[in-house]
Order: C-alpha cells, then structure tokens, then sequence
C-alpha cells in the first residue's frame, strides 16, 4: 500500500502545480484582481458584519431618523433611524445567500439537463431542449415574479424563483460542449475501453464543460443580484425589516429628492458588487474560456 | 485451418446515402501484421472505426478472436481489441493526468493493483514512471502517442488498431514509436492492423497489406510481392510508383 | 550574382513566456534568395514556418522580430509601414499553406475567389475580362474543366483541386517571391507530384523565387535548387539539394537514415540521437 500513497500525493502536486499557474496568469490581469478584491471584500464584511457594523440594524431609533452621513451614522439612517452602514453591512449576507442558493441549484441543474442531452441526443434531447427552450422564451423577471407570486414573497423563495430562469442558458451551454466532446478521439477511447455512458459523462465529458460553466457562473453573478435587487424592490423579495438592499431602495425612493443617501448608499452597494463579479468572471473568461484560447 | 484473429466478412458502411465502404472482405491471422492502404476517402479508417464499433451502419460479419462485433457487449469485446487513434493531440483528455488515463480502462474493469500496472505500462513503453503525473499538454506528440499506446494495452487486447499512428509526427519521432511497436508485437505477441497513406511505413512494418481505392478493395499483397513488384492492377502500380522515392 | 530578392541576416523571433520573459523559437537565421527554388526542412517547432512567416509579415503582434537585415528586393521590411507590407502581400509576395480547406473562403467559389484576387490587384480590368483570365489560369493549372471548377465552392474540391486553385489566387498577379508551407502535405501521394510540378512549371516559367517549407527532406530536395535545414531555431546545414547524401551535420543524417523505405531492411530503424551541441549558438 506504500506506494499507493505515494502515488496519491504525486498525482496532488501535479494538480497542484495546475492550480498555481491558473492563479499565476490570473494575478497578471489587474482588472480581474480588482474585481476579486471587491468579492472579499464582499465576503469580509459578510462574516464580520457584526464587529463592523456601528448599531443593530433592525433597531429603530426616532431621533435620528433621516439623519444625514455623520459622526454618529456614517453613512445616514434610514426613515426609522436605522444606520444605513450597518444595514448595507447586513444586507451583503443576503445578497450572497440568494447568490449562493441560485448558483449551486441553477448551474447543476443547467450542467445535468445539457450534459445528458448533448450525449444521448434522440428524443431525451429534443424532450430537454424544447423544456429548456420554453424557459428561455418567458422573459427572465416576469417568469420569476410569477413564481414568486404564486410561491409567496420571501427570500428562499426568491431564490427558488431566480434559479428556475437562471438554469437554461446552462443546459444550452453544457449541451452545446458535449455535443462537441462526445464524438473525440479521447471519450471514443474510454467508450473502447467499455465504460459506462454515466461513467462517460461524469468524468470524461463534464469536466471538458466545468470550464464554460464557471465562466457563465461569474458573468451571471451579476445578473443574479440585480434581479433579486428587482425581486426586493418590488417587495416580493426579502421581507422588512430585512436590510436587502434592493428593500432598502425601495423605501428610500420616498426621499430620494431630500434624503438622498437613504436610496443612493445601498445602490452603491449592489453597483460595487455588479461590478467586481462582472470584472472577475470576465477575467476568468479569458483564462479558461476554450474558445477564446487560440487567440492568444 | 489458418487461425484467424480478425475475420471481416463483406462489409459496407455507409453515411447516410454515400457508401463509404463497398463489399470488403479480409482475415487477419495470429500475430501478423496487416496494412490497409490507401488515399483519403479510400474508407480505410472506417473499416477500422467500424470495427470497433464506431458505425453504426453497416452490414456483413465482423469476428475477433471468434466473438461477433454485432450482438457483444463493450465491455467483453474491448478485451479483445483496441484501437490506437491518429492524432495523439486529440487522443488524451486534456484535464487528465496521463497516469489516470492509461489506468482508466483499468480501473473500468476493475483490475487489481491499477497504480502498478499503470507503472509497468509506462516501463514498457519506454517512459519513466514519473509521467504518470503529467498532463498531456506537457508531452510532446511522440511522447502522447506512446502513451495512447499503453492505453490500448492496459486491457492486454491480443489484437491492436493502428489509425495513422505516425503520421501526425515528425520524421524522427515516427522511427521511434514504429520501433517501439515492432518491439511490442514480438514481445507480447500481438496482431496489429494498420491505417496508413504512406506505403513506406507499411512495407516496413505489416507482414500484408490490402489497397483500397474509393471505399473498394483493390488488390491484397504480401511484403515479398510489394517488394518484388508483382503487382496486378494498375491502379497498384500508379501507387506504388508515387510513394516511391 | 544580382541583387538578392530576399536577404534575411540574423532573423530572431521570440514568443512571450507566461512568466513574463521570452523564449527565442529563431535564433539567428540567416540566408539570401535570388530567383531559385530554396527548401527549409525541419521538424516542428524548428522555427521554419516562422521564418515564412516574418517575411511576409503575417506573424501576431506580441511577436518580437529581430535582424540585423530583412529585406525583400531591397525593402527594409522591418521599417515599412503595415501599409507598404500589406502591398507587397498582395502583389510582390504570395503564400501557400499546408490545407486548402483553411485559407479558401468557405462562402465565395472557386472561380470568384480568383476574379477577386485579379480586381484586387488592377481595379480597372472588369469581371468579364478577369473571368476569363481566371479560366486561363485555371487551365493552366491542368484543371480539365476549368468551367466546373470555377463554379464550385470550396468543399466540393478535392484536396489536390483546392490547393490548385489557392495557387491560381496566389499566382494572379505574377507574384516574385512565393512561400510555399508544406504546400502538399495535406494531399495524398499520387495528388502530390502533380500538385509539384504545377507549382515548379509555375516558378520556371515566370522567373519567381520560391521559398518551400516542409517536413519533407526527401521531397524538398527532389524539388529545390538548394536546402537549408533548421534545427531548434537555428540553421544547421545549407546544401546543394542534388548533394543530399554528403551532408554532413549529423541531425540531417539522421533525419535521412530514420525513414522507413518500400524497400529498406525490417532491421529497426536508425533513431536520432539528439545532441545538445546541435542547438547551442555557434
């Protein structure tokens, strides 16, 4: 058996060594580092939201209601008197949550659907991508206001709503690379070798798809907050008093012309994050995408 | 009673209404070597490709080692034969370590001792056991398609397919994996069946080869009527006179 | 001897490194061409199609290309504008590539393509006129029909017709110098040699210089005047292509004694024994 572990380890540090010179060429790209630094610090202030905040965000406190920026509120309080710092702090934790409920259903999911019917074809495919091709012909925020609607508001819910929109570009996508892998030289020779169609797609065709997947994956973070933001701002998203930031828009536009901060900060909020996913995904595109690679 | 390893009996192929491979019959015996020859479009990577059970269209008999091609699970009849694929670029699955690769038909069979067979594989064909841990965009294509060789033989096939196995290669890398395939026929007794354009690999490494001419058979030679150029159809002749150098 | 058309003295090519240098892939080449056929042999990765390719300036941008000259008939091409290069593509110099089935245009014929290439170059001669140069062109290419030819597309050609009919384009305006990279690699045998002597009727006839790059010793020095072959970016031997078998370098004996032969011995073949003073800077 002493061998075996030794094997084991050689075969980490191979992978190792992969995974250190992806991270080599992307720290090369300074628009990409910019966009990873503001995930962070997206994901700092949503693990330490309590030591940073100033104040209990679900606290009203009338006197200082609708303060502007200040010592005491530093970025204003809202029109219960909330701080806004500590409830944009808060609302981060949300909007990961939704993100992270969307991501790890909707691209499963999409990567499944696509996968199965890029490799089996015949009626299994024509019965996926109709199915698919349904979904994407209901434009993306009425389908989820309908799910909502009929869900009830709320943010699991939202959540749930968001990823059944969300996962058909996935299965386009995932189908479209199995389509292409399925018939090389490499899947040919492990069917050869007499593998198993699951085997197949498990280990020799999803891997080929991961890469356009994670691409799509970040590019679509953005895309996934906005429309929660949407979902929250039309109040069928996260419930008061929770500090959602597209909730939080939504009460402030009552003052956007006097009290400006109230609707503005947490918009600046979801514009920084927008942002920085879009920057990382699309940094990420252009190290892992295969189709951009011959270009370089 | 010859022992024939390989029996293709009246086969055609085709691809949609284009016949691709039209009435083609041959025996392969135990041990020899035989090529098939031919232009692009001749139809002889299909023989192959339908062989292995690549085409699904096709009709006549196909027999290895006695199994029928048609009507055998994959699973028993890739002991039988394997198939070694023309670009070793294209062969080996870029997100695999090459060790996993050879291992995997193994591992499909579940084999015992995989890791040490992985290893012996890797000895056999001239490599040190450290490629194990490499990813193939790190070989070189001689390299890759040694490799791809070890793969074909993890599952000890008495019989081997050859697409063009050289011809992606450079000159020098072709005079090595041509030896290196020479060495393995004797050593472990093998049958090979050989794709290739070039009739100067052929001559020197099948102990037969059939020429085929749009999706047709031509004309079956032994080595020694190669060389000596008794040769009957003229189409033979044309082709042997352009390889010639 | 006259002026020399192309004059490459200590060509350098380098590729950017992923961690941050660069690695050299031509490393010093130098050579002159008059109005002859000259074959650059090497295996893949020697830096014989790049050395193509800096002439006619078809190398990507973050491509560092130094020499101390590189001209073409007295042209400074390291200083001219991409505008005067892109002139000499079109006109002086012409390249042929290894797959027809990559440099034609997919969506235009045959025929077209070669009437496109004529009104490039003259935009005063009509389409009647140059249609019917095209067919002369065509004809002259052996094609037997050239009427069929010029109304088909692209992948309704065989190999050996694609690859005519990307020489018809390459040749319409009488180019002077003609880079041929593995031009027939992709045909099979008996297509090849016809291919060959369009293409060697072509460079006599019209006084061209050609530079031919292949794999191929054996073919290259059947069909040029003079060989150079390259090893790891570098020139290791230039020979007389009629004296192939008194080279010296032991690369390129190699190179000769490891190809298998119709009628060679079944003894295993001669293997190259790659020394590490071949690629060093002399």
């Amino acid at each position: 058996m002493e061998t075996h572990t030794i094997a084991r380890a050689q075969v980490r540090a191979a992978q190792w060594k992969q995974v250190v010179s992806f991270c080599r060429r992307f720290a090369r790209n300074p628009s990409g580092m910019f966009g990873l630094v503001i995930l962070l610090a997206l994901l700092f202030c949503a693990a330490f939201a309590p030591i940073l905040a100033t104040h209990d965000p679900y606290l009203p406190n009338l006197a200082g209601r609708l303060s502007a920026p200040n010592a005491e509120y530093w970025l204003g309080a809202d029109e219960l008197g909330r701080d806004i710092y500590s409830r944009v702090l808060y609302g981060s934790r949300l909007t990961l949550l939704i993100v992270g409920l969307v991501i790890v259903t909707s691209a499963p999911i999409g990567l499944l659907v696509g996968v199965v019917a890029g490799n089996y074809g015949g009626w299994l495919d024509t019965v996926f991508m109709r199915v698919t091709d349904v979904f994407l012909a209901v434009p993306k925020l009425l389908l989820a206001l309908a799910f909502v609607a009929a869900l009830g508001p709320g943010i699991v819910n939202a959540a749930i709503a968001i990823t059944l929109t969300a996962w058909p570009p996935y299965a386009r996508m995932a189908r479209a690379e199995a389509l292409a892998v399925r018939n090389s030289d490499y899947v040919n020779a492990v069917r050869l070798s007499g593998a198993s169609e699951f085997r197949i797609i498990v280990f020799h065709i999803m891997p080929m798809c991961i890469s356009s997947v994670i691409v799509r994956m970040t590019l679509d973070m953005a895309g996934i907050i906005l429309t929660a933001a949407g979902l929250g701002f039309i109040g069928l998203g996260a419930q008061p008093p929770l500090p959602e930031w597209g909730a939080m828009i939504s009460t402030g536009r009552k003052f956007i012309f006097d009290q400006w901060w109230v609707a503005t900060v947490p918009g600046f909020a979801i514009f920084i994050v927008s942002l920085g996913f879009n920057l990382l995904g699309d940094a990420i595109r252009d190290l892992l995408d295969p189709h951009l690679k011959a270009r370089t | 009673m010859i022992d024939n390893i390989l029996t293709v009996d009246r086969l055609s192929v085709r691809f949609g209404a284009a016949t691709v491979v039209d009435d083609v019959s041959f025996a392969v015996a135990r041990g020899e070597s035989f090529g098939l020859v031919g232009e692009s479009g001749s139809g002889k990577s299909t023989i192959l490709r339908t062989i292995m059970g690549l085409n699904q269209d096709w009709s006549g008999a196909i027999g290895v080692n006695g199994v029928p091609a048609r009507g055998t699970g994959r699973s028993e009849f890739s002991r039988q034969v394997q198939m070694v694929f023309q670009d070793p670029y294209a062969s080996l699955h870029p997100r695999h370590l090459v060790g996993n690769a050879i291992a995997e038909p193994m591992r499909i069979h579940r084999l015992d001792n995989v890791e040490g067979r992985t290893l012996d594989l890797l000895r056999l064909i001239g490599l040190s056991e450290d490629f194990a841990y490499r990813y193939p965009h790190e070989l070189s294509g001689g390299q890759r398609q040694r490799i791809a060789i070890a793969r074909a033989l993890a599952l000890s096939p008495k019989l081997l397919l050859l697409d063009e196995p050289t011809s992606a290669l450079d000159v020098s890398i072709q005079a090595e994996i041509l030896n290196l395939l020479n060495r393995l026929r004797s050593e472990m007794g093998l049958t090979f069946v050989i794709v290739s354009h070039n009739l100067a690999v052929i001559s020197y490494i099948c102990d037969r080869l059939m020429l085929l001419q749009n999706a047709r058979h031509v004309e079956t030679l032994t080595r020694e009527q190669l060389r000596s150029r008794d040769l009957q159809q003229n189409y033979t002749r044309e082709f042997v006179a352009a390889s010639g150098s | 001897m006259t002026e020399p058309l192309v004059e490459v003295k200590n060509l350098r090519i380098a590729f950017p490194t992923e961690a941050g240098g660069w690695n050299e892939t031509v490393r010093g080449v130098s050579f002159s061409l008059g109005r002859e056929k000259l074959g650059i042999v090497g295996e893949s990765g020697s830096g014989k199609s790049l050395s193509g390719r800096a002439i006619l300036g078809v190398l990507p941008d973050h491509v560092r290309i130094e020499a101390e000259t590189l001209a073409f008939d007295g042209i400074d091409l390291l200083t001219a504008s991409s505008r005067q290069r892109r002139h000499l593509r079109g006109g002086r110099m012409g390249m042929v590539l290894q797959d027809p089935k990559f440099s034609l245009n997919p969506v235009m014929t045959a025929g077209e393509q070669i009437v496109e290439a004529i009104r490039i170059g003259d935009r005063r001669i009509g389409r009647t006129a140059a249609r019917k140069t095209a067919l002369e062109i065509l004809e002259s290419l052996h094609i037997r029909s050239p009427e069929l030819v010029f109304n088909r597309y692209p992948h309704e050609l065989s190999g050996g017709m694609g690859q005519r009919v990307m020489i018809g384009i390459m040749v319409v305006r009488e180019p002077d110098l003609l880079i041929a990279d593995e031009p027939t690699s992709a045909l099979d045998v008996t297509v090849q040699m016809q291919v060959l002597s369009i293409l060697d009727e072509l460079v006599e006839r019209r006084r061209m210089g050609l530079i031919f790059i292949s794999h191929d010793l054996q073919l290259v020095s059947r069909f040029c005047d003079r060989v150079i072959v390259m090893y790891a970016g570098q020139i290791v031997e230039t020979l007389d292509a009629k004296r192939l078998n008194e080279a010296q370098h032991p690369y390129t004996r190699g190179l000769l004694a490891c190809l298998p032969e119709i009628d060679g011995p079944l003894t295993p073949l001669p293997v190259l024994d790659r020394q590490a003073a071949w690629s060093q800077t002399s």
